[in-house]
């Protein structure tokens, strides 16, 4: 249930860049998550942490968009770029299982949609 | 009414990164060495630190934070042994953040101590999502358990710098396939150090503990470096 620590700094950031627009607006009518596949983050907890998390808040009744990215690395052994298929993080080229990952862990509130007053 | 786009790009792990960033300072001031337990409840973490006690103690001065959701039954194993240990309850949490651990750190009152273990909150898939300003995780996994769980819980077994695979002796009591098991950490951990030990035969144990002491930054060039002027020195 680590989505619901990770949905409370969503709300916070979200809320957090609301307060900082001048003039205030309306209400955050959208945001926009953007997550790695590594986080193995169910969609619908986050959702459901969302709707709990932002009653009665500016954003309240606002839609969380969950975007999620592809795994990537890259092989230490033969050079190979390009994305991995967890859980077996191998290379595509020489089948070492030599992979830096390059991608997949991120996190962050990517954008966002206010509604002006 | 009008409404509008902005972007933010903000990252949602910045508050527990702050902590855990200010906890890596902190222990590479003082030339601490932190590692991160992390494995099922009943996996044998607390098992594991028992019967590395004696070797710790004779080259390390060492204390343990122990995560439960509740009781301090772990810490009193460890504190019986005569381990400083500080209990952490992250009351019904499934992980430890960074903030708590540092508070609890800094509190340790233990005279030159140079390693700090943390057995986390008994939970393969949370508290590896959380940096708790740890120099490595290590994943503590058990025979018992089963073969297949470094596929089923990637992250960890991806994150964690050693794998630890406990109660080695009941092999040839149970259906589990070691052969597999091998397999699946390293196609998932790749050429990340997998110990085979039993904390009750005692099997294995050494190779992990001389892992862990080996890890320790020396602390003529951890805190002598940066800190003291003068010429640098040498510590084993």
């Amino acid at each position: 249930m680590h989505e619901f620590s990770i949905c409370q700094s969503l709300v916070d950031a979200a809320l957090e860049e609301f307060r900082r627009i001048e003039p205030t607006p309306e209400r955050i009518t959208r945001v926009r998550v953007v997550a790695g596949r590594l986080h193995q983050l169910v969609p619908e907890f986050l959702q459901s942490a969302y709707e709990v998390l932002t009653k009665d808040t500016p954003a309240e009744g606002s839609e969380m968009e969950l975007r999620l990215v592809p795994v990537t690395g890259r092989c230490t052994a033969c050079g190979w770029e390009g994305e991995i298929e967890p859980p077996v993080f191998q290379c595509a080229g020489c089948g070492a299982f030599a992979i830096e990952l390059c991608g997949g862990k991120e996190l962050y509130l990517d954008q966002m949609e206010i509604e002006e007053r | 009414m009008s409404s509008r786009e902005i972007r933010v790009y903000r990252d949602l792990m910045g508050a527990n990164e702050k902590w855990a960033a200010a906890t890596r300072a902190w222990l590479r001031e003082r030339g601490i060495l932190m590692l991160n337990l992390i494995g099922s409840p009943g996996s044998g973490k607390t098992a594991l630190l028992e019967r590395m006690v004696g070797a710790l103690r004779r080259e390390s001065s060492f204390a343990v934070l122990e995560g439960d959701v509740e009781t301090t039954c772990d810490a009193e194993r460890l504190h019986a042994l005569g381990v400083p240990v500080s209990q952490l309850l992250s009351g019904g949490a499934c992980h430890l953040e960074a903030k708590l651990v540092h508070h609890a750190l800094r509190d340790l009152a233990v005279d030159r101590l140079d390693l700090v273990f943390v057995e986390n909150v008994g939970n393969l898939v949370c508290p590896a999502e959380f940096d708790i300003g740890e120099d490595a995780k290590v994943a503590v996994l058990s025979v018992a358990e089963g073969e297949e769980k470094p596929l089923k819980y990637p992250l960890l077994f991806r994150e964690a710098a050693a794998v630890v695979l406990t109660k080695i002796d009941l092999v040839p009591h149970l259906d589990f396939d070691l052969e597999a098991c091998r397999h699946h950490l390293r196609q998932v951990s790749g050429m990340r150090p997998v110990f085979e030990v039993s904390a009750r035969t005692g099997a294995g144990v050494e190779d992990f503990t001389r892992w862990v002491l080996d890890r320790r930054p020396s602390r003529g060039a951890a805190a002598g470096a940066e800190h003291e002027p003068g010429p640098r020195r040498d510590s084993r």
